[in-house]
């Protein structure tokens, strides 16, 4: 089974704290806000690309790349075209506006999932001085992600030998008693597994009371600060301009 | 020290399961390794909760007495306090871990107590090492085993160094190798002075690490036994107190039904089946049939397939090939109707509130016959009750009722027996036994005891292969006991390689990388400079349009533009190309080289089984279809594909409406092209399966027409060959079948784009939304583009087929190399030594446990009917294989210390088949010893009574000895590779067979050459002939693959019956052969 929804850092020449990493989603989204010009957009997002590219994912982050270049390009046309219908230039320059300001949030969340483990995940929450009880049903949540794929999986194949099929017709027609079958075996199995995993984790030592270790190392390294001046100076930047410039319409 | 004080348990909370137990005084001392055993239900599983903590502190229930370890009272400190203290393993490998990734896991107890980041990277470091953990760090845990799984659990607790280590039913759920796996972590654990607390079923893997097993009956504790003395009890015994056997070796068949396999209609039939996932081939058998009535075991290793292919025979996984129930070919629906999977995890199959109505659902069978089902499977009484309520015993018995209920014909079980205790196991091959009538049982199974408990047939799978199919008669029931009791030798699975084919390609290239991206380059320059073209025929049309006169003068600029750029894309594509071979070519030769090193490593018997056939194959075309990667795929495709975005983007430029209307068509083209490849790759399995049976029996075919023609046989192999042939085209067919619609059609899309564009554009025109010189230049990109994006696709179509040939190619050698040291010879002297080998081949034992030594300068004579492993011993000194068990040794060193080399300065080893290489005979015999001067070789042939007929041959000693030899008869072969033996002087010399060509004329000279090259040497000596052993100084008999006797002729002939036998055979033999050696002696030749 492919788990592509964990991340992994193995092959990052840069490896960010995952907070700086949080920082960087919290920075996008005020630039989001806060810019109003296509060319502020667009270097903060090569900025965005070059930290992906940076982190290990260099192919992903060339995707992204392209992905951005040609939909900046497609709207530079519809902006010069002539002839064209109106409402088609008006529709497409709205998408590709939203798609420009939307993309930096989007990719830094990409980059805090894709390039982030699980375990520097939760270290990172308890270097937060986040309380356990925070930071536990986290781990569950992601512990039990791959878990429930493999029920559904066997559920599904339990389903075949009985003669209960999952085509649309038959949800459609039965939708209630579909979400039944698919539930009850799914609960019941997750329920056991739930129980078995609480009882190993209280034997060995998970308690909400101690005061817990992190194995992983969590730190603000000179790169997660050169990062953080960056991407704020850049939005403080784009939001004193971004106000300028609302002044000089509102005169 | 641990103490149990008088205590009793027993569960009160919503999480009650179990019985409890009562009066509980045990006193366990550190360093103890104790075994709970007792049947299911007898509190076991509570005392480890009790010892934990996890009861009462999680269980909740009433607690009388007091559970100590050292000064900590248990049942009363807190869980995480315990926890410093006492390390716990649980039963289901899934459930107890808490992190996703292994390393995490493995410190997750550490973190917990509050260890600092050093002390627990020292402690990390320790159980790596320790418990052999290297290749399981920093993987995911979702992509581990079970019994990888439960390793990490051992290591985690391991990494917390609790004093206490408790394990409950740590095996249940594990196969042969991971519990041979877990047995080695828990010795060293032992080792380490921790005390050791097991409650389990599985008692053999634990016999020589426990100290004491406490049987628990009812909750108490019934009696305490030592490891003598329960190994010292009957099965009879064991089974009266409800405990599994202590050793495999001393299973026996229960004395079942008899094997009824003469049912006309197998229950199963599958043909050429074969099972892709992810690009991977997990299944590849060729024929199966499974008797109806049967119940078959189905064995082998985890990953080897086991679970993907009773998926595919019941339907509910894809895969390519044609399966039918009970003489039916049917497709994935119908099989899912007619057949059923009991689960491991048995909770997933159940739907509804009480036991009745699962039975009933969906089924056809009323309530009555529910009900009389219900009752033959002792489930009449729970029948109101919800199914998540009954025992996990009693869920597996609701599920076998629904599929009784819906008539089902063939049920499958994955792992029935995990974790059930032996009434339980035996409850459930009696079940199976009685509806064996009217059903087929077809069971995955780690579990000996449950296969010679009822099974009729064992189904052996390893690698998605069929590694044998047989009933479990006297021989099936040692090959079974064999599987299980052999060692696996990894102790980890590799890891998997998450890389696709382009990722994979482009590292074999290595540093020839670079020009690969540089014909990548010029290639792109070369795309460009084919569309550049256009846009001068458009700056023409332009002018045209413009109403200007063309003149040639006027157009210069613009010829000169295509002129330009039409040697431009020459050029560049030109070296693009071959800066791309030249790093193909590059790669071939590195490939080559390393598949060659790694075939030198491997033991001789697997490049047998491989074929001479697949390993040419591998050689040449499988290696070469890098290159078309390398070549052309890489570069080109991908230059094209940029191109032809760039192109686009240029389209939608000129115009956007045109382009959008451009890209639609482009994805119809791509979506069928997608398509295209996932068809053929799903069918690549099965094509080229049949293109392998092909090669295979041209190889036969033709290696075989002489016995053919001599025996009349003609007809009959060439219907096999016939077969593959059709078999081949069909399967060719078929996958140009599934292929070629999509083909064309992403063909007819691509290169035709200017057509559907034109009239839309030709609207627009009209309509005045855009001038008619933009419209041409539009047109003209779109002419571009088709080409390259059709060239492109071509190139990507090739992707599945190369990909899989270098899957083949990764995986054929694939194996474990022969276990090579790099020491010298350093025995004290030349005596062979076998103690305890076993070795198998193709999982079934030809050496059962052979100890012997042969002095040495003494003759050693190996005697035996033919297949008792003679030859196989031989063959094991020369080191052909590695053993499975067992050492051999030569003066006191092993020989897998050293490297074949150097084994090979000490032992000449004469087999059955000669083979002369196609070089003069003088060169022949220097085989032997490449230093040695042409009178040294000369005085060799002399000595081996070659010289004779060397002379006689036309050039003498220089004559070329032909493909194989085959101007020269067996004896004179036989003579040349004595010669060789005694030109390289080896002190032990093993002959097998080496007067096999023995005839009246050449016998003297034979046995006067044979008298010579063992001269003060070690010798062993297979021999046919009796008479020409009778005089070696120790006669080994073979029976079956174990030593029947061993001593010298006087004393066998008189004590050994086999011997006699033999001795008798060969006089009568041996006269015969006299009248008839005129024939035999043609024969031979």
């Amino acid at each position: 089974m492919e788990l592509t929804f964990y991340g992994e850092d193995n092959k990052g020449i840069l490896k960010f704290d995952p907070r700086t990493k949080f920082l960087l989603f919290i920075a996008s989204g005020l630039m989001s806000l806060s810019s109003y010009s296509d060319s502020g957009a667009a270097v903060y997002t090569v900025v965005l690309l070059a930290v992906y590219a940076l982190c290990g994912k260099p192919l992903s982050a060339l995707k992204s790349a392209l992905i951005f270049g040609a939909v900046m390009y497609l709207r530079a046309v519809l902006q010069n075209s002539q002839g064209a219908p109106p409402m088609i230039v008006l529709l497409v320059t709205a998408l590709t506006t939203v798609f420009m300001f939307g993309f930096p949030s989007v990719l830094s969340i990409v980059i805090l999932v894709r390039t982030t483990r699980i375990s520097h995940f939760l270290s990172a929450f308890q270097a937060m001085h986040l309380p356990i009880r925070m930071i536990v049903p986290f781990a569950v949540f992601f512990r039990f992600l791959p878990t429930v794929a493999e029920e559904w999986n066997g559920v599904r194949k339990a389903m075949a030998f009985r003669g209960m099929t999952l085509s649309p017709a038959e949800v459609i027609r039965h939708p209630l008693r579909t979400v039944e079958y698919v539930l009850i075996p799914m609960l019941f199995s997750s329920m056991a597994v739930m129980e078995e995993l609480a009882a190993a984790s209280m034997a060995r030592g998970m308690d909400a009371d101690t005061k817990r270790s992190s194995y992983e190392e969590v730190r603000l390294k000179a790169a997660d600060y050169v990062l953080i001046v960056l991407v704020f100076g850049m939005t403080v930047f784009a939001f004193i301009m971004g106000y300028s410039v609302k002044g000089g319409m509102n005169v | 020290m641990i103490r149990f004080d008088s205590v009793s348990f027993h569960y009160g909370g919503e999480r009650g399961t179990g019985e409890g137990v009562d009066n509980i005084d045990l006193t366990i001392k550190d360093g103890e390794a104790v075994v709970l055993c007792g049947a299911s239900g007898c509190g076991k599983t509570t005392l480890t909760r009790l010892l934990n903590g996890l009861a009462p502190h999680f269980y909740e229930g009433e607690l009388e007495g007091s559970v100590w370890i050292n000064d900590l009272c248990v049942s009363s400190a807190e869980l995480s306090e315990t926890s410093r203290y006492v390390g716990s393993v649980f039963q289901n490998p899934k459930s107890q871990f808490f992190n996703i990734d292994t390393t995490g896991e493995l410190v997750f107890g550490c973190e917990n107590q509050g260890l600092s980041r050093e002390k627990i990277k020292e402690r990390l470091v320790r159980t790596e090492k320790d418990m052999k953990l290297t290749n399981l760090m920093g993987r995911n845990i979702f992509e581990l085993s079970g019994g990888e799984k439960q390793q990490i659990a051992c290591g985690s607790v391991y990494t917390a160094d609790p004093v206490v280590f408790v394990l409950d039913e740590p095996s249940s759920n594990l196969d042969r190798k991971a519990i041979n796996r877990l047995h080695d972590m828990l010795k060293k654990i032992k080792a380490d002075g921790k005390t050791i607390i097991f409650s389990e079923h599985r008692l053999y893997y634990l016999m020589d690490i426990a100290d004491r097993f406490v049987y628990l009956d009812d909750g108490m504790i019934a009696d305490i036994f030592s490891p003598a003395e329960l190994s010292g009890m009957s099965d009879d015994e064991l089974a009266g107190k409800g405990l599994r056997c202590t050793d495999i070796t001393r299973l026996k068949k229960s004395s079942g039904k008899a094997v009824s396999a003469n049912s006309t209609v197998p229950a199963v039939e599958t043909v050429d089946l074969s099972c892709t996932k992810g690009g991977e081939q997990i299944l590849d058998i060729e024929r199966l049939r499974l008797p109806a009535n049967g119940i078959i075991a189905v064995i082998g290793d985890n990953g080897s397939g086991k679970s993907t292919l009773t998926e595919a025979l019941c339907g509910v996984s894809a895969a390519d090939g044609n399966i039918a129930l009970n003489g039916v070919y049917l497709n994935e629906k119908e099989r899912a109707a007619k057949s059923f999977m009991v689960m491991q995890d048995v909770n997933r199959q159940l739907f509804s509130e009480s036991v009745i109505e699962e039975v009933v659902l969906n089924s056809s069978a009323d309530r009555t016959k529910a009900e009389n089902i219900l009752d033959k499977l002792g489930l009449k009484n729970v029948m109101k009750r919800h199914p998540s309520s009954l025992s996990g015993g009693q869920k597996q018995r609701v599920a076998i009722a629904s599929a009784l209920c819906a008539g089902k014909e063939i049920i499958f079980y994955d792992e029935p027996t995990s974790g059930l205790d032996r009434g339980g196991m035996e409850r459930f091959g009696e079940l199976l036994g009685d509806m064996s009538e009217d059903m087929t049982s077809v069971i995955i199974t780690h579990d000996p005891e449950l296969i010679l408990k009822c099974c009729t047939h064992v189904l052996h799978i390893e690698n998605g292969r069929v590694l044998g199919f047989y009933p479990l008669d006297d021989e099936g029931v040692q090959r079974v006991k064999w599987y299980f009791l052999s060692d696996s030798e990894e102790n980890t699975s590799k890891r998997r390689k998450k890389q696709g084919t382009i990722g994979r390609i482009l590292g074999y290239a290595g540093d020839k990388k670079k020009y690969v991206f540089c014909a990548m380059a010029l290639m792109i320059a070369g795309a460009f400079c084919s569309a550049v073209p256009y846009l001068g025929i458009y700056s023409l049309l332009g002018k045209l349009f413009g109403g200007e006169n063309i003149t040639l003068a006027g157009s210069v600029s613009e010829i000169g533009i295509v002129l330009i750029s039409g040697i431009l894309y020459a050029l560049t594509y030109t070296s693009g190309l071959q800066l791309s071979h030249r790093a193909a070519y590059h790669t071939l030769e590195n490939i080559r080289i390393s598949l060659q090193e790694k075939l030198d490593m491997q033991p001789i018997g697997n490049i047998h089984d491989m074929g001479i056939g697949a390993v040419k194959k591998l050689f040449n075309e499988d290696v070469e279809s890098v290159e078309v990667m390398l070549a052309h795929v890489i570069p080109e495709g991908a230059s094209n594909i940029f191109v032809g975005l760039v192109i686009l983007l240029i389209y939608i430029g000129v115009d956007w409406q045109m382009a959008l209307f451009s890209v639609v068509i482009l994805l119809f083209g791509f979506g069928a092209s997608r398509q295209m490849y996932d068809v053929g790759m799903d069918r690549m399995g099965t094509y080229f399966a049949s293109s392998k049976r092909l090669n295979n029996s041209i190889i036969e075919y033709v290696a075989g027409m002489e016995a053919v023609r001599i025996f009349n046989r003609s007809a009959e192999s060439g219907e096999r060959f016939e077969g593959a042939v059709y078999n081949y085209r069909d399967f060719g067919l078929a996958w140009y079948k599934v292929c070629w619609p999509w083909m064309s059609l992403y063909g007819s899309l691509f290169a035709n784009i200017t057509l559907y564009s034109m009239p839309l554009g030709a609207l627009l025109v009209i309509l005045g939304h855009i001038t008619l010189s933009r419209y041409i230049l539009a047109l003209c990109l779109s002419f571009a583009l088709g080409p390259l994006l059709v060239h492109a696709l071509a190139l990507i179509g090739t992707l599945p087929r190369v990909n899989y040939k270098i899957q083949s190619l990764e995986k054929a050698l694939d194996t474990h190399p022969l276990k090579c040291g790099s020491d010298t010879f350093t025995g004290k002297d030349h005596t062979i030594r076998f103690d305890n080998v076993r070795f198998a081949y193709r999982g079934d034992e030809v050496l059962k446990g052979v100890s012997f030594t042969a002095k040495e300068g003494e003759m050693t004579a190996l005697v035996g009917e033919s297949g008792s492993g003679k030859s196989t011993i031989a063959r094991l000194i020369a080191h052909y294989y590695d053993t499975n068990t067992g050492t051999i040794s030569i003066g006191g060193q092993n020989i897998d210390s050293m490297p074949l080399g150097c084994l090979g300065n000490e032992v000449s080893y004469v087999s059955q088949e000669l083979f002369l290489f196609n070089k003069s005979i003088m060169d022949n015999i220097r085989v032997g010893r490449p230093g040695a001067s042409d009178d040294e070789v000369k005085a060799a042939a002399k000595k081996a009574g070659c010289d004779d007929f060397i002379n006689e041959l036309e050039n003498g000693y220089d004559t070329v000895a032909g493909a194989s030899g085959n101007k020269l008869s067996g004896g004179q072969k036989q003579r040349i590779a004595f010669a060789r033996v005694l030109l390289k002087d080896a002190p032990i010399v093993v002959l097998d067979e080496a007067t096999a060509f023995i005839d009246p004329d050449n016998e003297k000279k034979m046995n006067d050459a044979i008298e010579e090259i063992t001269r003060n040497k070690t010798v062993i000596v297979i021999a046919h002939k009796m008479s020409s052993i009778a005089k070696a100084d120790k006669i080994i008999v073979m029976d079956n693959g174990r030593i029947a006797a061993q001593g010298t002729h006087d004393i066998l002939y008189r004590e050994c019956s086999e011997y006699r036998k033999l001795w008798n055979a060969d006089k009568i033999s041996s006269c015969w052969s006299l009248k008839g050696s005129e024939k035999n002696a043609s024969y031979g030749a």
